[in-house]
């Protein structure tokens, strides 16, 4: 006679309601773990996701991810002649908050040179990359766009020609891809009341400096903002080129900083990303082990509710065996059918999370090792327990 | 040969000056088919002797003899005591003490099934033996769903599922009202009878004494016998005081 299953027959309601509690808690050990994957898949998605085997960026930076970076756009064309590179692309980076698809959002802008390539949308999952040099986008899923849609970003309009799937900047934001011009655009683009104002108190300040109205209205652009700016070169390199030779080359002669893309991850990884990992990896160990406490007291305290029928099962003569399979087969059906659950949970909740939730086979099979581990360790504390319940206390004392 | 033989048995609790005395020896023994009643006060060490014989709780000194196995002799024998209990004790409690997650069916068939008894075979043994109790239509019902006497007689079936030659109950009347409480003594006595099994009683109520075949009345761990000079069934309030005699008791030092 299976005595678990009896009980559990029994008190179905409850243990149920026990799995379904104790599950929502394992849910989010789960979710959390996917936070934290995800967070670093997040991160360093764009590096990943960008073919080139160099990234040039603003010499003594630590950019285009860490750090802002700026270099004049011709500055590609230098890095374009250096031996050893195949192609040379310039890259703007640009995270924005704008009205766009119908709410507030925030997301980064890529422009790219979409004739040479590089730096172009990944993950197209419906429609076509951007092939004209104007008013066409590329935007994530998550924006909430779809094909066709005609969405304004500043003065102009952008028609979007394809969508991405889990295309994101290393804070996890969606990106909109446009054409080098077009982001430059966006990004550099002011009021026009703005710019209005703004040239009037240049020319004032000048003609208070003595120039006249004539000299003054000369050397206004002089005092305007550059609009032609990147944040990065993009690099690939010729077959059979020396990736340390040329990225010497560049740094020396040129005076950018270069980094490999194993070097951009580093960068990410050890610094913007490091922070926020440890303390999602904190809170996630933190979840284990308030989980296994829980569930190991709820082991605990199903074993004490029986601990009167485990007095009468030892003074009746059962065995130990008898006692041990009660309390260890309750215990790992709690854990198992709780982390089914979860995992249930887990993917229902996925889907509609806010931020990308990265799970690795590994981790969920490490995590229920540790909860199965953690289940066992309680029983065993149950079983010793009970097998020590002197077998008088089934008479009252 | 009785079944059960207890020589000098006594109970001390504590050490040197904190030690408790709580059985002071005492010899006696129960023969086959014979129904006896331990009465006596609250303390007077009626539980602590029940205990003893099953050893459930060690005795201090003494030699307990059931079924012609040695249990204790003046110190624990090498016999595996829980599996002696299981095959030559049953047991009824004041409480029931039935497993609440198990049918009545269930309750008296666990019994047979830790004995080893096929599930098929121990769910027919035990509808038998629920019919015999009179409880057969209540054996799909849960402990909580039974009233005290049911659960009572469901206690008796667990305890007599393995035809044990004693059964030693600890009060099963306490929780009943006294028609029930009479009715489950006259099943005891019946089962004393019909099965040739020992049953000793732990009681102090003294409404059931008339039934009992010997009495014996324990008072600050001291220990006399009351022959029942006449059979009289339970619940007969005039057969008491019964005859009281010293026998033998207390026993030798």
């Amino acid at each position: 006679m299976d005595l678990a299953l009896k009980d559990i027959r029994r008190h179905l309601g409850k243990f149920a309601a026990t799995i379904i509690g104790v599950a929502m808690l394992l849910a989010i050990v789960l979710v959390m773990n996917g936070i934290y994957r995800g967070n670093i898949d997040d991160g360093i998605w764009l590096i990943e996701n960008t073919a080139t085997d160099l990234w040039v960026v603003e010499r003594g930076r630590g950019g285009p991810f860490n750090e802002s970076s700026r270099m004049p756009q011709d500055s590609y064309k230098s890095i374009a002649a250096t031996p050893g590179v195949a192609r040379a692309s310039p890259l703007a980076i640009y995270t924005a908050q704008r009205d766009i698809g119908g709410s507030s959002q925030q997301f980064t802008l890529i422009g790219y040179d979409v004739f040479s390539g590089l730096g172009g949308p990944g993950r197209i999952v419906q429609g076509r990359a951007i092939a004209a040099p104007h008013y066409e986008m590329v935007a994530d899923k998550k924006l909430g766009l779809r094909l066709g849609d005609i969405a304004p970003l500043g003065e102009e309009q952008y028609t979007v020609v394809g969508i991405t799937g889990g295309a994101v900047d290393s804070a996890g934001n969606p990106l909109i891809y446009l054409s080098l011009a077009d982001a430059q655009k966006v990004q550099f683009e002011q009021d026009k009341r703005a710019l209005t104002a703004a040239r009037a108190a240049n020319l004032q300040r000048l003609e208070r400096a003595g120039y006249s109205g004539e000299q003054a209205a000369r050397l206004l652009p002089l005092l305007s903002t550059s609009t032609s700016s990147i944040n990065a070169v993009l690099v690939t390199l010729a077959p059979g080129a020396d990736r340390q030779a040329v990225a010497r080359h560049i740094s020396d002669w040129l005076y950018f900083n270069v980094y490999t893309t194993d070097e951009e991850s580093d960068l990410l990884l050890k610094g913007r990303l490091a922070k926020i990992s440890g303390v999602l990896g904190l809170f996630r160990a933190l979840l284990v082990v308030v989980s296994i406490v829980i569930i190991a007291l709820i082991i605990y305290v199903l074993t004490i509710e029986k601990i009167k029928s485990i007095a009468t099962l030892k003074l009746i003569g059962a065995p130990n065996s008898l006692i041990v399979r009660l309390i260890m087969t309750q215990s790992l059906l709690l854990t198992l059918a709780s982390f089914a659950v979860a995992y249930l949970l887990r993917d229902a909740i996925a889907p509609g999370f806010p931020r990308t939730l990265s799970f690795a086979a590994a981790e969920t099979a490490v995590t229920f090792a540790v909860m199965l581990v953690g289940g066992v360790l309680a029983s065993l504390v149950a079983i010793w327990h009970a097998l020590r319940t002197p077998p008088q206390l089934a008479l009252g004392g | 040969m009785p079944v059960v033989e207890a020589i000098g048995v006594s109970k001390t609790f504590g050490q040197g000056e904190q030690a408790v005395q709580a059985l002071k020896p005492c010899t006696f023994s129960v023969e086959a088919g014979e129904l006896v009643a331990l009465l006596g006060p609250s303390g007077s060490g009626k539980s602590t002797l029940l205990l003893s014989l099953s050893l459930i709780q060690e005795p201090t000194a003494g030699r307990i003899v059931v079924n012609k196995q040695v249990l204790f002799d003046d110190g624990p024998t090498d016999i595996d005591i829980r599996a002696f209990r299981r095959k030559n004790i049953g047991f009824i409690f004041q409480q029931h003490n039935l497993i609440p997650f198990l049918t009545a069916l269930e309750n008296v068939a666990l019994m047979l099934q830790i004995n080893n008894v096929g599930r098929r075979e121990s769910m027919r043994r035990a509808s038998e033996l629920l019919g015999y109790l009179e409880i057969g239509h209540r054996a799909d019902s849960l402990p909580a769903n039974l009233s005290g006497g049911e659960q009572q007689r469901v206690a008796i079936g667990r305890a007599l599922a393995n035809e044990p030659p004693l059964i030693l109950a600890d009060e099963p009347t306490a929780a009943l009202d006294t028609e029930r409480g009479i009715k489950v003594m006259a099943l005891l006595k019946k089962i004393a009878q019909e099965r040739r099994a020992a049953v000793i009683t732990v009681t102090h109520d003294h409404r059931m004494i008339a039934g009992f075949d010997t009495v014996y009345h324990l008072d600050d761990g001291r220990m006399t016998r009351e022959k029942q000079q006449q059979h009289k069934s339970f619940g007969t309030h005039e057969s008491y005081p019964l005859t009281r005699r010293e026998t033998t008791l207390p026993c030798p030092k």
